[in-house]
Formats: structure tokens, sequence, C-alpha cells
């Protein structure tokens, strides 16, 4: 093992390259913690070259490598299981932004909101925004295919991925895009979402979208989920695609006004935040509409925001959602799972009894235009019979997402955190056609071994 | 006229197992096979080198499911896009995708072309509405990928693998896709513009104005007859633009507006509103012109390039989805005769795409916007990569063998010997 150390610091410098024990262990999960197991070493390539170097060296001494940016996926997309943690967070230099051609290049470890923050005053953004975004690197939005509120109208990260740079397993660098090939394979589609299993990206051209002209924001509380749920389902079929369209459950409103008295009724069943965006000519055209169809679905009350403040406070509800819920208990596990958007009442429905089963607390967020829920389990780290249960309640909820027709993952990917499902979703087949796809880019399984697909058995 | 070589037989399987059969039969004589949708594009791609069967998807036509309020359809791959957007209709709902030739075309065929037309500047190709496929490998084994959910990412997008791989890793016999609803509205504003300093004047205005079109088609050089609702391009003109929008009815006026205004400012005086109903005919139209050379290039070097082809071929015609950045240059006349003159520009031209840091596919015959191969001066840099995804989902090489990484064809100039062929001619 001294030798692949000694390579890597011939190859990195002594500086970018940690293998003290002490050290290892920051490395040994990322925001799935429930397991932990450190790395042999952790490298911080400089440029694109050290990156195949080190792919180069591990390939020579057969060592995984788990390729992270913040390490903030949630389902151990970026933990390690031994080997080589390589680190993209000092690729971090925006390269380009060019307005014509609506694109910037950027490194893979520049932060999501970083870009953002960069285009200020451009006219343009980048639209994926994942809860993440503070932290989160575009690297890893790709490696995650990563979504956020906004996908139901601007769409995933693939949607704004022109082209890429990568490392392969052998250590040698191709440029995908930006300009297509007419007739190739979509390489591209493959290693988005990927989780660092394909190739190593360095580089990305992203796409850039214009600002819309304005916003309208409002809040619709409901007295039970299924006139919520219709009341999504009639809004989108009229025609009109709002920007995002979040739903919370009666759970989460409890935490929320718990921690910070934004006023919401304590017995409302959910509350939809809902906002349009665009050319300011259709704006209140729709909201009127949006109004009307959550009344006629029986909305006890609808909050129209009228200033940019009254905007900014609606999405600070939802926003801080999440974190209210640490209030509440120790720690808490955020699930990813989507039925049809028609079986949302249905799957938050099955995930309070599933909840009451096991004894787990669990409330929702959900990302209701796309049918994605994101159940958060309430438990106590310390109490391992409860993280048992709160495993077990997790893994039980994912399961009725696959019998309602949905899928165990929207956004967060597979990782270590639902390898164990991808046969109850997949058949045989179809796991392995994945598997080959994986032995055409990895043939020697060098790059985040033991992830996304489970071992033929 | 060229022949399509060697197709021993055309069968028709009835449903997926019996497509899988078929591989199956075809494996055990190692003959190639041919998946062929509904026979409407026959010229696309190489022609079959090797003997084979030819595999229509015609009977493969029904809808499985449609989850109208989860707007997501499951069809079989031999439906055609205007059946399925009939479908559709009924609920307020379509493929907002311009399939060539969308009567005959099959869902199936759309997705192994990763189709699209004039509206891809909105819209996308079918690549962005395929949720889930089942398809049958190159082993006689049917696998799925996917789901029948919006918004998924577990494991890997096997659905972006499958679009655009022309039936080279599997024969797709079921699709679900995604859906939108019917736009209210719709418009067009056409514009003649003199030269084509003044078109890249429009177009790098056009992406800073507060609109969002859903179509930007420059047409420059010779006028292709037949345009449903333009003439040739005005006597001293160097190219037309036309910039269709679509959704809400006052959204549409409003875009209108400001680029009628826009273009005001930059001194455009021959503007022309095409109204609601005519606008589908021209993407239609559009979408399947024929072509010689697709060429794609970042927006900004579009225009120079159009320039640069028309110098050396100044009676070819050129229609370019010019916000994607992509031109279809057809050399060619009216009657697709191919002359000497016209193969000797192509090494100019690929010299013009390489400077502009493009990629460009060269046309065998004649068909849609298709029947074109990646061009062999310039094989890609990921080919690896595609000829080893290939052999893991098609090991004997039997589903449509010669389409995917082109290495039979590496010293086949096709272009200068290859004719316009007639549909379904096999």
């Amino acid at each position: 093992m001294s030798a692949l150390l000694s390579e890597l610091r011939a190859a990195l410098g002594r500086e970018n390259l940690l293998s003290a024990p002490s050290e290892l262990s920051v490395y040994d999960c990322d925001a799935f913690t429930i397991e932990r197991s450190p790395p042999t070493a952790v490298v911080f390539p400089q440029s694109t070259e050290q990156v195949a170097a080190v792919v180069k060296i591990c390939q020579r001494f057969a060592v995984p490598i788990v390729a992270r940016g913040a390490g903030t996926s949630l389902a151990g997309g970026c933990a390690p299981r031994g080997g080589v943690v390589l680190m993209l967070t000092r690729l971090n230099k925006i390269l380009q932004v060019d307005l014509r051609n609506r694109m910037a290049v950027v490194e893979a470890g520049v932060p999501n909101l970083r870009l953002s923050q960069a285009l200020a005053g451009t006219g343009y953004h980048f639209a994926p925004d994942p809860s993440s975004q503070g932290a989160s690197t575009i690297g890893g939005n790709v490696a995650t295919n990563a979504g956020g509120p906004h996908t139901l109208k601007y769409g995933v990260t693939i949607n704004h991925v022109l082209g890429l740079e990568v490392v392969w397993a052998d250590g040698s660098v191709t440029q995908l895009g930006p300009v297509e090939d007419p007739m190739g394979l979509d390489l591209i589609g493959l290693l988005v979402g990927s989780e660092g299993t394909l190739g190593i990206v360095t580089k990305v051209w992203v796409r850039l979208t214009p600002n819309p002209q304005d916003y309208r924001a409002m809040r619709a509380t409901f007295n039970s989920l299924d006139d919520a749920s219709n009341a999504v389902s009639q809004i989108i079929a009229a025609g009109i695609v709002p920007a995002a369209m979040e739903l919370m459950d009666q759970g989460i409103l409890a935490a929320v006004e718990e921690a910070y008295h934004f006023g919401f009724p304590p017995d409302a069943a959910a509350v939809l935040v809902i906002e349009v965006d665009g050319p300011a000519v259709g704006l209140d055209r729709q909201q009127q509409q949006i109004v009307a169809f959550c009344q006629q679905f029986g909305a006890r009350e609808v909050l129209q925001a009228a200033t940019a403040e009254q905007r900014a406070m609606l999405w600070k509800c939802r926003k801080m959602a999440v974190g209210a819920t640490g209030r509440l208990s120790p720690s808490y596990t955020i699930q990813d799972g989507v039925v049809p958007r028609t079986k949302l009442p249905h799957i938050i429905r099955r995930t309070a009894e599933i909840g009451a089963k096991h004894q787990i607390r669990i409330v929702n967020v959900a990302h209701a235009g796309d049918g994605n829920v994101h159940p958060i389990l309430l438990f106590d780290e310390r109490d391992r019979a409860e993280v048992t249960r709160a495993l077990a309640a997790g893994r039980e909820i994912l399961e009725e997402c696959i019998a309602c027709g949905g899928s165990i993952t929207a956004e967060h990917g597979i990782g270590i955190e639902k390898i164990e499902l991808m046969d109850r979703l997949f058949g045989p087949n179809d796991l392995e056609a994945m598997r080959n796809v994986r032995a055409a880019f990895d043939p020697t399984n060098r790059f985040n071994p033991a992830k996304l697909i489970p071992q033929r058995t | 006229m060229i022949q399509r070589p060697n197709i021993t037989e055309t069968i028709a399987p009835k449903d997926q197992a019996a497509v899988a059969d078929a591989v199956c039969t075809a494996l055990r004589k190692n003959s190639p096979i041919y998946p062929i949708g509904n026979g409407t594009c026959l010229e696309y791609g190489w022609p079959p080198l090797q003997a084979g069967i030819a595999l229509s998807l015609a009977n493969l036509n029904r809808v499985i499911d449609h989850a109208a309020d989860d707007m997501t359809i499951t069809v079989e791959a031999g439906m055609t896009i205007d059946a399925l957007n009939q479908r559709l209709a009924a609920h307020r709902q379509w493929l907002p995708v311009d399939v060539p030739h969308s009567d005959r075309a099959t869902v199936g065929g759309a997705i192994a072309t990763d189709a699209s037309g004039p509206r891809r500047y909105a819209y996308g190709t079918m690549r962005d509405y395929l949720l889930g496929f089942t398809a049958v490998d190159g082993q006689g084994r049917l696998f799925s990928g996917g789901g029948r959910v919006v918004k998924n990412v577990a494991g890997y997008n096997l659905c972006r693998m499958m679009a655009g791989s022309r039936g080279t890793l599997g024969i797709l016999t079921q699709a679900t896709l995604m859906v939108r609803p019917l736009p209210e509205a719709a418009a067009l504003l056409a514009c003649e513009v003199p030269t084509l300093d003044e078109a890249e004047k429009l177009l790098a205005q056009l992406v800073r104005l507060p609109v969002q079109p859903v179509a930007v088609e420059l047409s420059a050089g010779r006028s292709p007859e037949g345009n449903p609702l333009f003439g040739p391009i005005l006597e001293g003109h160097a190219a037309r633009l036309c910039v269709g929008f679509e959704g809400a009815a006052d959204e549409v006026d409003w875009m209108l507006g400001q680029l009628r205004e826009g273009w005001k400012t930059l001194g455009v005086t021959s503007i022309v509103l095409m109204p609601n109903l005519t606008t589908d005919r021209l993407w239609r139209w559009l979408a399947a012109l024929p072509a010689d050379i697709l060429i794609n290039v970042l927006p900004s070097r579009l225009v120079g390039l159009i320039a640069d082809v028309l110098r050396i071929a100044p009676d070819g015609a050129m229609q370019a989805r010019a916000g994607n950045g992509s031109v279809a240059v057809k050399l060619s006349g009216e009657d697709n005769s191919i002359e000497p003159r016209h193969c000797d520009a192509i090494p100019l031209i690929r010299g013009m795409v390489a400077a502009a840091e493009g990629r460009m596919s060269i046309g065998h015959r004649s068909c849609g916007n298709g029947s074109h191969e990646s061009d062999e001066a310039q094989l890609p840099p990921d080919l690896r990569i595609r000829r080893a995804i290939k052999e893991r989902f098609d090991p004997h090489n039997i589903l449509n063998p010669g389409q995917c990484c082109g290495e039979q064809h590496a010293s086949s100039p096709a272009f200068c010997v290859s004719r316009p062929v007639q549909q379904n001619n096999i």
C-alpha cells in the first residue's frame, strides 16, 4: 500500500494527498451517514491531467476510485468502500460564460450556487437547483442527474448538459460535445446520472436558461391530500406548467410551525406552494386560474404573494421545512421516491401507515408536479433498534412506490442505500443490460464499485 | 436506383414475444435482422451489405396504457406518430416532436433515429420524451429500461442510450412517453434578410430578447419547391428567418409584439405574420425536407458556415435550425441527382466544418432529414466505447449490422454512388 501512496504523492505532491487515519475518517461517508468505511487515501488533483494520472495509478494497483465533489449524496453515492477518494473540489474554475450560445463551461468542482452567483446580472441562470445547491458541485449534479423544485418546468440536469470532459477507466481523456455528432450514441445521456461508475467528469458545458421576466407565488391550504393532488392534476391538465408545485403534509407543517411560526393552520392536511414564471403578460391570468382550481378542489385558503418579500417568505417556509425537522428528533433521513402523479395521495397515506407500523414518525415534502415524494423519517441514531426500524420503514415506502408503478429514486440516486431494491424494480435482463453498459465503459470495475447495480446472484 | 440488396424475407411479428422469437431464429441462422418500423425510412443510414431479414413492427401498434392524468402513454413501437397524436388529442395532449413523415413513421423508428424537427428548439428530440422502453437485444432477450414516471434516476439511463441507437443495440417493442398539453395558440413571424451578416445580427438579437420561440428556422441559398406557406426567398435577399411561438394566446401575442419591435429596431421591413393552423404545415414540411449533409456547430458559428458553404455551392439549399446550430445542406437539385461537382464539394465542406469546430454527417440517399452516417473522416472520439456497448448488446452483430460504428464502411465514399430510392422499396 505504501507503494500506491508514494506514487500518488509523486504524481500530485504531498500537499494534495491525505493518508493519516485521522484525516481519512472525515471521508468515511457522505450525507448518508448510516454506513461508514474510511478510504485508503484521499487525493486532491488540480487538473484533468492529474485526475488521469490518479486513475492510471489506481488501475496499476487495482484499487477502487470514488470520485467526490461536496459529498452531499444522501444515498451513499460517494461513500468509499476502501480505495482512493478522488476529490474534484480543486477543479473549481468557471472557464467561460458564452451568452450568444447560452452556454457556460465550468470545471466539475464548481458549486452549483457559485455558478448562479457568477451569472447574476447576465439575465441567465443554470436551472437545476437541488436543495444542496449551496454546497453540491456541478460535477456531482451531473453524476446524480440532480433535480430540484423547478424540474417540473425546466427539467433535470441532463436537460442542461451540452458537453462533458471525461477521464475514462484507462486514464484517457475525451471531450463529448458541446456540439453533438448528428448520428452519435448519446454517451452524455448515459454518463449523466451514472453516479461516478462510468467515467470521471472533469469539465461540463452547461446550458444557460434565460431568467423569467416575472413570478407569481401562492400558497394554498387544503383539508385533504386528495383535494391538493386533484388541484395539481387540474392545473397541469389545463396547460399551465408552473415553475414549481411543492406539497407539504400535515406532519411537516406542524414541524415548520413549531420552529418558525409562519402561521399555518395546525389542522391543515396539506399545503401547496405554487409558483408560475415567464412573460409578465400571462402571469395574472395563470394565477387566477390556479386560485380558481384550488378553490374548486376545496382549498380553504389561497394566499397570493403580492410583493417580492412575500414571495421570499413563501419559499422560506418550503426551504426551511427539512431543517425544521431537526428540532423534532436527533436524526432524520430524507427518502426519495416517485410515483405517477395521481398516486400522490395514496403514497402519502401509505407512508403514514408504514410509519405507524414501524413506530417511526414520518413527515412529507413532495415535488407534487413530478410525483416525487420526500418522506422524512425521524429517529435517534443512538438507538440501534430505532435505526433498524427507520431503515425498514424507508424500504417499505419504496416498495410501495414500485407497487404503484413508480421508482425508488427520482433525484438522489441508488448509491449503496438503495442497491438492494434494484432487483425489485428491474428484472434480471434489465440489470444485465446495465452491467453490460458498465463493463463497456469500465471493464475492470474500478470506478465506484459496489454501487448502483447489485452483484449477479 | 440503388438496390436494397440481399433482403431474404420481410416478417411482421404480431407481438413482442414474436419479435424475440424472430431474433432467436435469425441468430440460429446467423442471419442479420434489419428492423424497419413501418418501412417509411428505409434509406436511413447504410444499406444492408449482408443478406438478412427485414423485420416490420407494423403489427405492434396498440396502446398499452394512456395515463392521461399523469401525462404519460405506453404504446407498442409500431404505432405511427400521427395515430399516437390522434389518441392524445382527445385529451388535448400531444407529443411535441416534429417527426418526419409522421403519418407513417413509427414510435419505435422515431426513437431509434432520435427524430426531431423545427420545434426542437423548445421541445427537444424524441430522447427527451422517452421515459421507459422494452426491447429485444441481439441474443433475443427482452429487456426494459426506465419506467412510467417522469422523473427517475434508478440505474443507468438506458432510454438515452436506446434513443438514436438506430436498432443496433435492440429492437424496440414498447415505449412509455411523456406527453404535453396541446398549446392554446401558435403563430410565426417571418422576414426576408438582405445579407447573411444581417441574419447573424437578427439571431444574436433573438437570444437577448425576452421571448421563448419554439422554432428558429433560417433558410438560405436555393429555395426548395413545395413550401406550403412561402414562395422562394425574395429576389435580392440572402435568407429568410422564421420564428415560431406557441403557448397561451396572451403570451404568444406578447412575444410576437416583442419580436416585431426588435426586428424594427434593426431595420427589418418585410415582416409577415402567419397565424394558428398554418404553422404546423410549415414545421411538418421542414421536418421532412431532404438533405445531403447534416452539420452541427455552435449557434454563433452557424451563419458564417452557411456563407462559406454557399461560396462553393451557390445553388445549394440550406435549411438551418438556427437556434440549435444545426443546418441541413442539400447540394443536389430538386430531382436529387448528384453530380461530380457535389462530390468535389464534400472535402471542402468537411474542412469548413472542422474549422468551425463542428460535426457533420453525410447522406447516402434522401429521406426526410435522415439517411446519414457519421462522417468517416472524423471518427468520433468515443468510438471505442460505442463499439464496446455494441459488442455487449449484440455480440453476434446481427442487429442492423454496419449501422453502429461504421467500421465496415470506412473506405466507402457512399455519398457519391448513392441515389434516392422510393419509399417501401425493399
